[in-house]
């Protein structure tokens, strides 16, 4: 084979065929552990197309689960297959693969655009090829402006992005975000999050993981929680939140006539029980989150209340850990 | 149901050149790397230094057989005297008193005035050489036998005898009295002083320093430094074997190791030719030596490369592994030149690459051992307060110089060498991929 140093010609045709019928992740019975300890312990997923949130708290095993993924960690036992080829044993599968890790260090020395198009050209692509790849998925991303500026004058933000244009340069089926909202700016995060809808609108495999519920919420209704290296749920988000509906729910009201907003929630059949905290809160005990929420506005519209706020303290992610650990298995 | 075997072995070209160029910026962008490279400019320099120094200075001319000196105070050097059969040691017998007066010769006749004339190469089996140049051996006044001290029958000769014993080559040297006894030190000195320095910087400074401290400092941290900042999860994330990802960052490696070495050594060809002694300008001859100490250099950069890169994966502190292995390769660099057959050397990398410099030494100036072996004898001490009669820079080069081992001829020395050296290579390099193709990274 003569070297290509021009890099001018076309990429050979044998390429790596993936199985047909195979799903884009496929995981059997998946354990990782270190000595005695399970980073993750059990898992059986199979996710092809859409947008999966993997939800979790720091050290859930969400990394370990992308790691693994990757081919950067060998499974102790199980299997795991990414469009029907282990990636442990065969690098091959990402060349429909897009992998933005957590890492935060970066080739600072690198402009984002020759970041991205030297790493397109692992993918096979020709130097010219790598460069229009490169410039459509920063403009994709929002990073055309600063395209060949050094990485290191980058923002969090612009940084995350550069990562993400990275992952998608090959144009792949699969995408898996490691945390890619973590520390950014507003601005960035709402880009990042059109992005990612926007793949997932796509038809492609999107996996994103959070520690934050609500930033997940914003991206997709499939979720994965994982707790303590285990499998805690999979599915809608919704149908999570009506069986959380079920169980005791505070809703936390900043009024500024509390008591007579309680005289007139009162009424609602759902309500349990109220407490008044502080002068200024009222908080509302109920098993049927969602009633409350559909009559909560026309109660204080037709009594010309003044609200400041209104909290669901008990919707986020460590409530709902503490609901699923606590018995309530789906 | 596989259909195809998966397959990621396509586009080699494209996915080298681009971690090689990547590898070649990242370089540029280190500061360790100039630290690296200009130190080892810095530390060459200062040997060339030296040399131009040693090169630039006198060699003091030594009267080896002491016929210059004029014992007897009467004008005469002891050799004009002797020559012209009145008594060296009587001031009232002197060439002033014939008829007609002979004026006395300048004492500068007498010094240097006899000097190697040995037309033979190194072979087992006894040879004679040797002319007597200033006549004192071929003296009319002298008997047969005293003109043929070594009873050959010939007179006023030098017999080289070379023997073989428990497999070493012996010699012993047998000279007629007057014949070749006062070489002129200075010509043997300087030659012998340049050759010995081009064997020792290409042996010492280059093969062995350059080579075993470039990929000490710019290879161990090929794998072993993107692993630990987490930035090799970029590059695993494509499709390329890990084998591809350690070979490629190795050529990137070389890709500044080996014109940095060729650069360097271009320099120290030059500065020797132009400084070295010559008839012309310029030394073309030893050029030959200088292609085989870079050629030398840069095999020992890729096996050190592969060997460091691995040590890196292995390891965090690979670097604590490569040393060592560095020490290893400094004995064996110094058994190499004591002991150039010593089976050791076969578990070394600098032995192999100091048998090609050793290979094109014996190519490029085939007479070295009978150069080495005239100025240890340096005239054989004719005047007996010359206890050591060995000349100047004979010592150092019998140090430097070796036979390339193996009993191999020059030409196929060179090849054993280069192949040795190519198949430790690829050894070095599968055993890295290995470890990092088993290695988990967080």
């Amino acid at each position: 084979m003569i070297p290509d140093f021009d890099q001018q010609g076309k990429v050979e045709t044998k390429e790596w065929v993936p199985e047909v019928a195979a799903p884009a992740v496929l995981l059997e019975n998946v354990s990782k552990s270190y000595g005695r300890i399970f980073a993750l312990s059990n898992i059986t997923l199979a996710l092809n197309g859409g947008v999966t949130g993997v939800l979790g708290m720091n050290g859930a095993g969400k990394s370990t689960l992308f790691n693994l993924l990757m081919g950067k960690l060998k499974v102790s036992q199980g299997s795991i297959k990414l469009f029907g080829t282990d990636p442990w044993k065969n690098p091959a599968p990402y060349a429909r693969v897009g992998f933005v890790p957590e890492h935060e260090k970066m080739y600072d020395w690198m402009t984002g655009h020759g970041f991205v198009s030297t790493f397109a050209r692992l993918n096979g692509l020709t130097r010219d090829e790598a460069n229009i790849e490169a410039d459509r998925v920063l403009e994709f991303v929002g990073l055309t402006d600063v395209a060949y500026k050094k990485i290191g004058q980058y923002s969090k933000g612009m940084r995350q992005r550069a990562k993400i244009a990275h992952a998608l340069v090959n144009d792949p089926e699969l995408i898996i975000l490691d945390e890619p909202l973590q520390g950014c700016d507003p601005l960035a995060r709402t880009t990042i999050m059109n992005v990612i809808r926007e793949l997932g609108r796509m038809g492609r495999t999107v996996l994103v993981s959070s520690h934050i519920l609500q930033e997940i919420e914003r991206i997709t209704e499939q979720i994965v929680i994982l707790h303590q290296g285990r499998l805690l749920a999979l599915g809608n988000l919704h149908s999570i939140r009506e069986r959380l509906d079920k169980i005791p729910h505070r809703i936390s009201i900043r009024a500024e006539n509390p008591k007579q907003l309680a005289k007139d929630v009162i009424d609602i059949d759902e309500v349990f029980g109220i407490s008044f905290p502080d002068g200024e809160n009222i908080s509302i005990q109920t098993h049927n989150l969602g009633a409350i929420h559909s009559q909560l506005p026309r109660i204080i519209v037709d009594n010309n209340h003044k609200v400041s706020t209104i909290d669901n303290p008990d919707d986020d992610l460590a409530s709902i850990l503490g609901y699923l650990t606590s018995g309530g298995s789906m | 149901m596989e259909t195809k075997p998966d397959s990621i072995y396509r586009a080699f070209d494209r996915k080298a050149s681009a971690i090689i160029e990547f590898t070649l910026r990242q370089y540029r962008t280190k500061t360790s790397t100039w630290v690296v490279l200009g130190v080892g400019f810095v530390a060459l320099s200062l040997i060339f230094l030296i040399y131009i120094d040693v090169m630039g200075s006198e060699f003091e001319s030594i009267d080896n057989d002491g016929d210059s000196t004029d014992y007897d105070n009467d004008g005469y050097p002891r050799g004009q005297e002797l020559r012209l059969g009145t008594d060296p040691w009587d001031s009232e017998s002197h060439p002033g008193l014939f008829d007609p007066p002979i004026e006395p010769d300048p004492v500068s006749m007498y010094i240097n005035e006899d000097g190697f004339d040995w037309d033979i190469t190194t072979q087992l089996g006894t040879q004679t050489t040797g002319m007597d140049d200033d006549g004192d051996c071929l003296d009319s006044n002298k008997t047969d036998s005293q003109k043929d001290s070594n009873n050959n029958g010939i007179p006023c000769d030098i017999i080289i005898e070379y023997f073989e014993s428990d497999g070493k080559i012996y010699s012993n040297i047998y000279a007629d009295s007057g014949v070749d006894e006062d070489p002129d030190e200075d010509a043997y000195s300087r030659e012998a002083i340049h050759l010995a320095f081009v064997l020792s910087i290409g042996k010492l400074g280059f093969v062995l320093l350059l080579g075993i401290f470039l990929p000490l400092f710019l290879a161990t941290g090929l794998i072993r430094d993107e692993m630990s900042s987490g930035t090799m999860h970029f590059m695993l994330a494509k499709p390329i074997a890990r084998t591809e990802v350690f070979l490629y960052r190795t050529l990137g490696y070389l890709g500044i190791v080996w014109p940095y070495v060729i650069v360097l050594g271009i320099l120290g060809a030059l500065i020797s030719g132009f400084v070295g002694p010559s008839d012309s300008f310029f030394r073309f001859a030893d050029l030959g030596v200088w292609l085989a100490i870079i050629f030398a250099t840069m095999m020992a950069t890729l096996v050190y490369g592969m060997l460091f890169n691995a040590l890196g994966v292995m390891w965090k502190y690979g670097i604590i592994l490569a040393i060592p292995f560095a020490a290893w390769e400094l004995g064996m660099a110094l058994l190499s030149m004591g002991a150039p057959d010593a089976f050791l050397l076969r578990f070394s990398v600098i032995g192999w690459a100091l048998m090609i410099v050793d290979s094109a030494a014996m190519l490029v100036w085939p007479n070295l051992d009978l150069f080495i072996l005239m100025g240890n004898w340096g005239g054989g001490g004719v005047g007996s307060w010359n206890f050591d009669s060995s000349l100047d820079g004979a010592g150092p080069l019998g140090f430097f110089s070796s036979k390339p081992g193996l009993g191999l001829s020059a030409f196929s020395g060179t090849i054993v060498a280069t192949l040795v050296l190519l198949f430790q290579a690829i050894i070095f390099w599968f055993v890295g991929g290995a470890i990092f193709k088993g290695k988990e990274i967080q």
